[in-house]
């Protein structure tokens, strides 16, 4: 079982951290290991979805996806460590040392309190992930599915409510995150089952969060408590979220193992983050950084792999975010690269259109 | 189509109270916030999003390529949590630096309290419950079909309604006549098994075709399931309680066990 657990820990947090690496130059502080997690999770969903869709349609098995995907898994690892060491070769060692903050105790020590309140609310809230069911009858397909590919090697060729073979269910295979949970499950050996109920929730929960860091650090550049407070107010909103059951908080809370809950509550925020990244470089009148845009190319891709509505929110927001910037901004010429972005949302639209 | 538009819209803000909450943050960052890239994002952006949503020809498309039931979820793009947590951040900054510090600690547990109210505690909905298992399944569901599965096949079982959307997330291989589909209100389906099996008092006359018929190993009954007939005098195995469930075991369908054949 440690084993196990060891390499689920190493898909889903060294993995992402190190393969983020390749997209550290996308933010001002792209150095940031919250960050490095974040992105490198995108890039590697965007791979899978482009790697599994056409596996699946050609009703190929999951071991077959799982070496392929493990082979882009890891030369975006290696890619992300080289570039690593290359930057970190070029750049002053000192860069990478902690700073000294001298003169400031009294106010960190007012912001660790804030900080410890929210990792105690942050701890609860992953608790209750293990701890508590969220009985959604949805879960009869979505974790069953990926139950289904783990033990019988097919994809979306088995009913998964009652038995027997079925047609390609061309609305979901399109959009194939239970197959990622098979994924995981396979190469880690633990049960999909848990690793949907209970293994994904705990670290999507933790995603999100990091994604709210993230906004914090782009909102409030130099004040620390500040940062803090902002953290403790979305832990509240989310807390006090299930104001309707249509809340992306209580799909977050409740059923992050469906890949739409993972829509609402991960890629949305982080698409909009990095909107927020591209029209804070605009007002500096700095160059935008290609990893920035490989990045909401990603984050569309890893909307269609959630939902098949995710095609049209991940193109509306990145659309959306283009014309603004080239409107507000006068710079006419993000439009290209923001329309290249929403490329493969709409080839994933085109697909659904046709085997419709 | 606007009557669909507007439920879907009133349905997701719930009480309106965090709507509320928004729509104050948006005023008050339309008058205070400075920064372009801010403003885009939590105020043009959104504005322009609601204008999208309450637009019939958008609502037309959305319809049209995928469901009305899930156009709600285009409200997803509006950043809400950002939105009202950052508000709260630069009014209790601006009421620290200009009343003071106890002041802005007293606003600031104030806001956070009327987000509290305003809002439903998440853990506080009636869908949670104490998981019984690692697997948040039913431990009935872990002890049943853990009894009934043979290693290298598949093995067909009926259960009732209330265990089918979790028998498969467990257990791939256990199969079963009809499952969750059943359990949804907007398709209707007959199936004369599960007519059968949700009957408050099963009659095993009717039954027993109807599972030979669907060629099922197993059969499960739920406790305290009143059955017209004793399942023994048709050949019927008691094979096991779990939970309060009974499991017979149907003999006339064979169940050869892979390695043994």
């Amino acid at each position: 079982m440690a084993v196990q657990v060891l390499i689920l820990i190493l898909l889903m947090l060294a993995l992402p951290a190190v393969a983020g690496g390749l997209c550290a130059g996308a933010y001002h502080e792209g150095k940031s290991l919250i960050f490095r997690w974040v992105s490198g999770q995108f890039l590697l969903w965007a791979g899978f979805q482009v790697i599994s869709v056409p596996m699946i349609l050609r009703q190929q098995s999951l071991t077959r996806l799982v070496w392929v995907f493990a082979g882009y898994a890891a030369v975006l690892a290696l890619g992300g460590a080289a570039l690593e060491i290359w930057r970190r070769k070029k750049e002053d060692p000192r860069a990478f040392r902690p700073e000294r903050r001298q003169g400031k105790h009294r106010k960190h020590r007012e912001n660790a309190l804030l900080w410890a309140v929210f990792g105690a609310l942050l701890a609860f809230q992953l608790a209750q992930a293990v701890l508590l069911v969220f009985d959604d009858a949805d879960d009869a397909y979505y974790v069953s599915v990926a139950s289904l590919a783990e033990s019988s090697d097919a994809m979306f060729q088995r009913s998964p409510y009652a038995e027997g073979g079925m047609e390609m269910d061309y609305r979901h295979a399109l959009a194939p995150f239970s197959i990622w949970i098979a994924f995981l499950a396979r190469l880690s050996g633990v049960r999909t089952v848990v690793v949907a109920q209970v293994v994904l929730p705990v670290v999507l929960i933790s995603m999100a969060y990091g994604i709210y860091y993230l906004f914090s650090r782009v909102l409030f550049p130099e004040q620390g408590g500040q940062r803090a407070l902002f953290m403790l107010f979305t832990e509240i909103l989310v807390l006090f979220g299930n104001y309707s059951v249509y809340t992306s908080e209580t799909f977050l809370i409740g059923r992050s193992r469906q890949g739409k809950a993972t829509l609402g509550s991960i890629v949305v925020p982080f698409i909009l983050f990095l909107l927020l990244t591209l029209f804070r470089k605009l007002q500096e009148k700095e160059k935008i950084p290609a990893p920035l845009y490989v990045l909401l190319g990603a984050a569309g891709l890893t909307g269609c792999l959630c939902s098949t509505l995710g095609v049209l929110l991940a193109s509306m927001a990145i659309g959306g975010g283009g014309l603004f910037a080239a409107v507000c901004y006068k710079r006419i010429k993000v439009l290209l690269p923001m329309l290249v972005c929403c490329v493969p949302c709409g080839g994933c639209a085109l697909l659904y259109l046709l085997l419709k | 189509m606007w009557s669909g538009v507007s439920r879907a819209f009133l349905g997701y803000m719930g009480t309106g109270l965090i709507g509320t909450c928004y729509l104050c943050a948006l005023v008050y960052l339309w008058l205070t916030e400075k920064r372009k890239s801010v403003r885009i994002l939590f105020l043009y952006m959104p504005l322009s999003l609601l204008a999208l949503f309450f637009n019939p020809l958008f609502a037309r498309l959305v319809y049209y390529t995928a469901e009305d039931e899930i156009y709600w979820r285009v409200l997803w793009l509006l950043p809400m949590t950002v939105t009202i947590a950052y508000s709260c951040v630069c009014i209790y900054g601006e009421l620290n630096r200009n009343r003071g510090r106890r002041f802005a600690e007293a606003a600031g547990l104030c806001m956070g309290a009327v987000i509290a109210v305003s809002g439903s505690f998440i853990y506080a909905s009636p869908s949670f419950s104490r998981a019984e298992n690692i697997y948040h399944v039913p431990d009935a569901v872990v002890e049943i079909c853990d009894a009934i599965n043979v290693p290298g096949r598949e093995v067909m079982a009926v259960f009732p309604l209330e265990l089918t959307q979790h028998v498969r997330q467990y257990s791939p291989v256990t199969c079963m006549p009809y499952g969750r589909e059943m359990t949804m209100g907007k398709w209707f389906f007959l199936h004369p098994l599960k007519d059968e099996m949700e009957r408050e008092v099963i009659d095993m006359e009717a039954l027993v075709p109807l599972v030979r018929e669907y060629r099922c190993h197993y059969v499960i009954f739920r406790p305290g399931q009143k059955v017209m007939g004793d399942p023994e005098d048709y050949g019927w195995i008691r094979f096991k309680e779990a939970e309060g469930y009974t499991i017979y075991r149907d003999p006339h369908e064979e169940l050869m066990i892979p390695d043994m054949e």
